[in-house]
């Protein structure tokens, strides 16, 4: 004992005071301040890097008893490390030869590739000596590897190992070394993350996957009990507000719409962040029909997702490897989707304007535009469905404003439209067929022709709503003139069927319903009948019976024309006339339709 | 460095001083001679007409340091100010008010960009490790200023890592755009556009364009190529109202785009929603947009000019007819120039369209500025100037034919040059007081340079006659040459002297080069064949009654060149292991020692002292090298850049190694004997040797006799056994190639001859210094003395060899030479040194085809066996002396120094 006094301080002794030091930085840098895990990077690249030199120099000696816990304590920060900066293959490289190693020590031969098979004989092999809980971590880091890597299927077959480490590792064994490690801990390799943690995290992190997965292929029920056992496992909120989502996915998806609201509701007193429990409610509101709750719904949503971004403070240990990490599955992300608040201020605005809450909806529709031309706004990337086009959104909200009789607003709006898209307007365009359209060796010319017809077709209808604004203000002269705009607009417009010349569309030639040419002649119809409308308000009647009529050749279901054109027949004293007009109109099942 | 101020006319004439020479000499011999004056006069109209005609004023400015790492950069900033970098990790402020270079920024990291914004007097500059943002005034009024610097109110400052706001690496470009601050860098696939708010530096967004690999790899080759910096520019609306009041007059990297242009580009959606709209031009050839302010965007490519593009502008005006556009211009390296325009109605009816113009300069184009209708651009040799104004109004006078278009071409591929060369960058142009456009450029060696075109260049270039120099009188013309003359003497001399230095440093080149070269192919040549080397000669002498061993050093130059003044010879000594005693630091030695001249063929011989007996521990490494310091070669100029005074080029020549046998103090009885009568002291001092190496036998003998363990004095020993075979064929070669005469020895004095030759003669260019009275060794047993005092004995002996196979009894004879001595470090030093001698025995053996007579194949397997055993007590040993676990120090000792031993004493035949 005397002589070990003057001897050099061991390389072990060495290589622990090493790794402990490496872990306490590594530890310091990512507990204390809230720095962003971007900003984090470097630092975790550094440590990343001393991990590897000293793996490097420990295992330049051979695999020994003495010091193969440490190696694998140290094999398990370095990959580590290497996991939470998503490098998933040299990990399990590093994985593999630490094994390797382990299988060299014990003298065992090494074994298939098969990984339960592989690791069931790892864990054999080193029996219950002291290095059982070492390599028990490396299975763990395995799990966590597979997990990231969306690799289901292996996590499923090596669930009885995967469960019997949960099991060992949770229970006391692992105390009762932690507490005697802790008297002489200089002498004790440090980890950079308490396995118990990772295992808590892998464990609930796992159900969410495959729960995620299960539900994506049809098999909600089998995905629910196994999400319903997890709610109640020890985890971070965020994890456990998943649970509770997926559970309603799976209700809904099992068509119980009232569970599913029930579990939305627990996920979002869980966790107040988790917008998409939100907006998966919104949604099953609109599927019931419950109009005012969607509404409410949206506006939530609206106003939580403009709340600042907070992140979340992460537990202290859970820092290193956060389950966004570990939750990368395809079909994980897809259900957790939220659309951007841009587009949920638009459905809001729309969905007011259609349900009668005119008011709300121009405001909304205000706010959007604002919001579109902030300074602070700035091409932030949207999941979901893009937004309409600026021109048309203008419309919309041109046409909202209109019908809460704000008429100046709107046209300014419209003028805005107007002016921007008229030095760009065609002197006439080619509407092809829809089917025509798909082409590939036309695509590029086509994409551009497109552009075109919807410039036409957003400055026609600005023009048509600024003449209804006149009609508004009973100004019937200017409404004249701004319906005659827009008929001068869309008679460039020519149709092109197939092989054929391009012809001026006529009214039997729509097709389907939402196509452009049905826009187009829906638009005539509207123009000539507003523009008949003003005639006859201005007693020129004979010219207001040609545009009624012509206006109903255009766009056959147009009531008002019906209407108005059997008042104006009435008026020239063909009553004959006037009543089978009106008997016509009646016909057609009234329809509302805003563009 | 350079002067301030040059006028280019001057400059650029390499012929001027010739043909004032000319001048001189012609005024020299008929001072009154009319004609010679009117002849020097009428060259003086040519050359100054010459340099009138097309060529602009260049004014220098200032000088930057030159660096490689990035392309420079020039830009315009707060007021009157202009920011710069060369390339460096340095920005320099320069004032164009006041005429000088106010503030020197420098940089953690090689700059790549950088961008002000005019009213935070905020300066961004991006670095290799991230963007950096200065405020201007506040480093200028916190800057030390020295009185040294007082008159130059130069202000150098370090900007520390506290002002790095963003840490994103590898930013290439950077630009303020309202309150959002953009970064442009590569990743090894993508180009990555970042957005951050430049208030915090909070991250926006950030978008990524796949790299079009092709045109970058092609012309960048290798990683240390320089990067190139994508065109990073905002576009406006000519419509669009600029956001806030004081940013009305646009700043660098903005332009103003006509609406339908800019809605025929960029959409109708940017155009309504009022955006800017960023615009890059990348490496890659590609010329991609993004709507600043429009949900959802994405970085989408506008067109790619498939090579890397240069630069990226806006045409600003073109007001002459209601029918000109105004236009976009993107230009590639290689003279790709593409003109973007809007065109009227086409003949589908279809109203405005989107219209490029492509047409070609012949290129390298480095930089370029636009202004209202002209490109200026730089290829590095030349500054050209493009009417774009030419090309776009003869396509829109008669369009639809083809020739028109080919026309269009003719007119961008005809530029005019303005005479500039070395132009790297270019920032915006302006236009002074009297019309005249200036440009400010920044040349390749990093000068700033205001260049001045002329006025009215259309009607310079028609009316050539020098009307207006015809007033000037004779005798103005004959002062202005008598100044001339004068700097032309003093521009002479200043020649003169640098053409000295550069002989001398051609000279101290081409060693260089040498040496570099023999070093990097050492391993295929022999030592003798380096062209410059040292060679040594060991020596004692005794002074103050002290021992003491010199080296004497000699440097050979059969080299073709002068070792001209500055350099030095270094000799380093180092001992090649050391006492433990020493702490771990190895102590080396260095002499250095400078000489003058040292012409082709001579030697220069230095001697040094290695040590005082018993203080060094051999063998010793002595490593020469020559050095030149390059202040010897300025001379006094040299005074004038500290930083010079510690620069030197070191060239390694060759390592020289004395070991023990170089250091033996031979005891032979015989030499000493001769000289006994003349020489008592040394007499006294082999007697002493004799007795104590006679003393040291007997217990030797005692040691051979049997395993007695009653030995007072341990004695320890190795030994090397050499085929004689070998010996005789190599040192009888040996001794013929020295020798007219043929020695014949006789087998049995191979192991004689063997000690003789290893005392002699050494291996790597050191031999013994006691040649002079050669010793002449009577038997094959030698006493020596070693370095420490310790007696040493050599034994060589021929020993038969005995195969021990039953069949066939096979006997080899060996010399073996044994090395004995009471001191362990004496036998170590030793053997080594035998080794060695033995090791270049063997390079020096003629090759044969088949040299073994019979492989000892049964004493060779023991022999590996034992070596495999003791390989294990080794590994043994060192695992458990790594953990600290098992055995002590002192046993570990032990154990190894009888593995040692073992090792030693059982040699294996060196056939």
């Amino acid at each position: 004992m005397s002589d070990k006094m003057y001897q050099p301080l061991s390389l072990l002794y060495r290589w622990i005071q090493e790794n402990n030091e490496l872990v306490n930085k590594c530890k310091q840098r990512g507990g204390g301040d809230a720095l962003s895990p971007d900003q984090n990077k470097p630092h975790l690249r550094w440590c990343s890097s001393e991990f590897h030199k000293l793996l490097k120099k420990i295992q330049g000696i051979p695999p020994l008893a003495d010091y193969l816990q440490l190696e694998l304590t140290v094999v398990y920060n370095v990959c580590l490390c290497s996991t939470a900066q998503s490098q998933f293959s040299e990990a399990e490289l590093l994985l593999t030869q630490a094994t390797e190693r382990v299988l060299q020590m014990t003298g065992d031969a090494p074994v298939a590739s098969d990984p339960p098979v592989f690791w069931r004989t790892v864990i054999n092999s080193v029996g219950d000596t002291a290095l059982n809980p070492c390599v028990l971590y490396l299975l763990c880091l395995q799990w966590a590897i597979w997990l990231s890597t969306c690799q289901l299927k292996i996590i499923q077959e090596c669930q009885d190992e995967l469960f019997s480490v949960f099991e060992t590792l949770s229970t006391g064994v692992w105390d009762e070394g932690r507490s005697e490690l802790r008297e002489k801990s200089s002498d004790i390799p440090l980890l950079v993350m308490d396995p118990r943690r990772l295992i808590e995290l892998l464990q609930i992190c796992t159900i969410i996957a495959q729960g995620a997965e299960s539900l994506s292929e049809g098999r909600s029920s089998e995905a629910l009990s196994g999400l319903q056992t997890a709610s109640s496992l020890p985890a971070p909120r965020t994890l456990i507000a998943y649970t509770h989502l997926l559970s309603g996915s799976c209700l809904a998806h099992m068509s119980c719409p009232q569970m599913a609201l029930q579990c939305y509701r627990k996920a979002l007193e869980t966790d107040s962040r988790c917008v998409c429990a939100l907006y998966q409610s919104m949604l099953i509101y609109r599927q019931l029909g419950n109009t005012q709750a969607e509404i409410q719904g949206l506006r939530l949503l609206h106003s939580t997702l403009m709340l600042p971004f907070a992140t979340e403070p992460a537990l202290a240990d859970t820092r290193l490897l956060s389950p966004s990490l570990l939750l990368r599955s395809q079909s994980l992300s897809s259900l957790l989707s939220v659309p951007s608040a841009l587009s949920v201020l638009h459905n809001l605005a729309l969905k007011c304007v259609h349900h009668g809450r005119v008011s709300d909806g121009v405001e909304y529709y205000l706010d959007l535009l604002a919001v579109l031309h902030s300074e602070d706004q700035h091409g932030v990337h949207a999941e979901g469905p893009p937004l309409p086009s600026l021109p048309e959104l203008y419309l919309q909200a041109g046409a909202a404003l209109l019908m809460a009789r704000r008429p100046a607003d709107c046209m300014a709006l419209c003028d805005e439209v107007i002016t921007t898209t008229l030095e760009l307007l065609p002197e006439k365009v080619v509407l092809a067929e829809p089917e025509e359209k798909c082409e590939a060796e036309t695509r590029a010319l086509c994409a551009e022709g497109d552009d075109r017809v919807a410039m036409l077709l957003w400055a026609g209808a600005a023009y048509l709503l600024q003449g209804h604004c006149h009609t508004q203000l009973k100004d019937w002269k200017q409404a004249v003139t701004h319906y005659t705009r827009c008929f001068n607009l869309l008679v460039k417009a020519r149709f092109k069927k197939g092989s054929f010349q391009p012809q001026i569309p006529s009214a039997d030639m729509v097709g389907k319903q939402g196509t452009d040419l049905c826009i187009l002649q829906k638009l005539k119809g509207l123009s000539l009948a507003g523009r008949g409308i003003s005639f006859t308000q201005t007693d020129q009647l004979r010219e207001a019976l040609r545009d009624l009529q012509l206006s109903m050749q255009a766009f056959p279901e147009c009531v008002s024309a019906g209407l108005w054109c059997g008042e104006v027949l009435w008026r020239l004293g063909r009553r004959w006339e006037a009543a089978a007009c009106w008997e016509k109109t009646w016909s057609f099942t009234p329809q509302f339709s805003v563009e | 460095m350079v002067p301030s101020c040059v006028n280019n006319r001057f400059k650029t004439c390499s012929v001027l001083p010739h043909i004032i020479t000319r001048i001189i000499s012609h005024l020299v011999y008929s001072v009154n001679s009319v004609s010679s004056v009117t002849y020097a006069v009428s060259l003086f109209f040519f050359f100054g007409a010459a340099a009138m005609e097309g060529r602009c004023a260049v004014e220098t400015w200032a000088v930057g340091l030159s660096g490689t790492s990035c392309t420079p950069r020039v830009k315009f900033g707060l007021g009157t100010d202009v920011f710069f970098c060369t390339g460096s990790d340095e920005v320099y402020v320069f004032s164009t008010q006041e005429r000088k270079l106010t503030a020197v920024l420098q940089f953690p990291d090689p700059v790549s960009d950088l961008v002000g914004s005019h009213d935070k007097q905020l300066l961004y500059v991006a670095c290799r490790s991230g963007v950096y943002c200065v405020s201007l005034q506040f480093q200028l009024s916190r800057a030390p200023s020295s009185p040294a610097d007082a008159s130059s109110s130069l202000a150098e400052l370090k900007i520390p890592s506290e002002f790095l706001v963003v840490a994103e690496e590898g930013v290439l470009s950077v630009l303020l755009v309202g309150s959002v601050f953009l970064t442009l860098s590569q990743t090894d696939t993508s180009w990555m556009l970042t957005l951050y708010k430049s208030s915090n530096y909070e991250m926006l967004s950030s978008f990524s364009l796949p790299l079009v690999s092709g045109v970058v790899h092609s012309d960048t080759e290798g990683q240390t190529a320089m990067r190139k910096r994508p065109v990073l520019i905002c576009v406006h609306s000519n419509d669009a109202t600029p956001p806030s009041s004081s940013e009305a007059t646009l700043t660098d990297g903005h332009v103003r785009l006509e609406s339908v242009l800019f809605k025929l580009l960029f959409g109708i959606d940017a155009a309504l929603a009022k955006s800017p709209v960023i615009l890059c031009g990348l490496p890659d050839g590609c010329l991609c947009f993004l709507p600043l302010r429009h949900p959802g965007s994405r970085l989408r490519v506008l067109r790619s000019l498939e090579q890397p593009v240069v630069f990226v502008g806006a045409s600003v005006v073109m007001e002459r007819g209601p029918g000109h556009a105004q236009c976009l211009v993107a230009v590639g390296e290689l003279g790709k120039v593409v003109l973007i325009k809007t065109d009227k109605g086409g003949s589908e009816g279809g109203g405005n369209r989107t219209g490029f113009i492509e047409g070609c300069v012949p290129g390298p184009v480095m930089c370029g500025c636009v202004d209202k209708n002209c490109l200026y651009y730089s290829t590095g040799s030349d500054l050209l100037v493009l009417d774009l104004s030419e090309g776009l109004s003869r396509r829109e006078g008669q369009e639809k034919d083809e020739e028109t278009s080919r026309k269009t071409e003719a007119a961008l591929r005809s530029p005019t040059s303005l005479n500039v060369c070395r132009v790297a960058a270019l920032a915006e142009p302006t236009c002074n007081t009297a019309g005249e456009v200036q440009l400010l450029g920044l040349s390749v060696r990093g000068q700033l340079q205001r260049i001045t075109l002329p006025a009215g260049r259309e009607d310079a270039r028609l009316s050539k006659e020098p009307s207006a120099l015809v007033g000037r009188s004779v005798r103005d013309l004959l002062s202005a040459i008598g100044d001339v003359c004068e700097r032309a003497s003093v521009l002479k001399t200043a020649i003169k002297s640098k053409n000295q230095i550069l002989r001398h440093l051609n000279q101290v080149l081409n060693i260089s080069f040498l040496l570099i070269a023999s070093a990097s192919s050492e391993e295929h040549l022999p030592i003798q064949e380096k062209p410059i080397r040292c060679h040594g000669v060991t020596s004692w002498s005794r002074l103050l009654q002290k021992d003491s061993l010199n080296l004497t050093c000699v440097l050979d130059n059969p080299s073709p060149y002068i070792l001209e003044r500055g350099w030095t010879l270094s000799v380093a000594v180092f001992p090649l292991s050391y006492p433990p005693s020493a702490g771990g630091e190895s102590s080396s030695t260095n002499f250095s020692f400078p000489f003058h001249n040292l012409h082709p063929g001579e030697t220069l011989e230095v001697s040094l002292p290695l040590a005082a007996a018993g203080e060094a521990s051999f063998p010793m490494t002595v490593s020469c090298s020559l050095i030149f310091s390059l202040a010897s070669l300025l001379g006094e100029e040299a005074a004038n850049l500290p930083g010079l005074q510690s620069s030197c080029i070191s060239l390694p020549l060759n390592t020289l190694t004395v070991d023990w046998l170089h250091v033996l103090q031979v005891n032979s009885p015989i030499a000493t004997h001769k000289k006994a009568t003349s020489q008592s002291n040394n007499t006294t001092d082999t007697l002493q040797a004799f007795l104590r190496s006679r003393r040291i036998r007997c217990s030797g003998r005692g040691e051979g006799g049997g395993e007695s363990a009653s030995k007072p004095e341990r004695e320890y020993s190795a030994s090397i056994r050499v085929s004689s075979e070998l010996l005789r064929d190599t040192l009888l070669l040996k001794s013929s190639d020295l020798d007219a005469h043929v020695q014949k020895w006789p087998p049995q004095n191979v192991g004689l001859s063997l000690l003789e030759w290893m005392l002699s003669e050494g291996p790597g260019g050191v031999t013994t210094g006691h040649q002079g009275d050669k010793i002449a060794l009577s038997s094959s047993v030698v006493h020596a003395q070693g370095p420490d005092g310790h007696t040493v004995k050599l034994t060589a002996k021929e020993v038969n060899v005995e195969e021990g196979s039953a069949e066939k009894e096979e006997s080899q004879t060996a010399v073996e030479v044994q090395v004995e001595s009471s001191s362990i470090a004496a036998v170590c030093g030793l053997h080594h040194a035998v080794l060695r001698r033995v090791q270049t025995l063997l390079q020096r053996a003629p090759e044969k085809a088949a040299s073994t007579k019979g492989v000892q194949s049964l004493g060779l397997r023991q022999v590996l066996q034992r070596a495999e055993h003791l390989l294990q007590q080794i590994q043994q040993s060192r695992i458990s002396g790594a953990f600290g676990v098992g055995v002590s120090t002192g046993q570990m000792t032990r154990s190894l120094l009888s593995v040692y031993r073992e090792l030693r004493e059982n040699p294996l035949l060196i056939v």
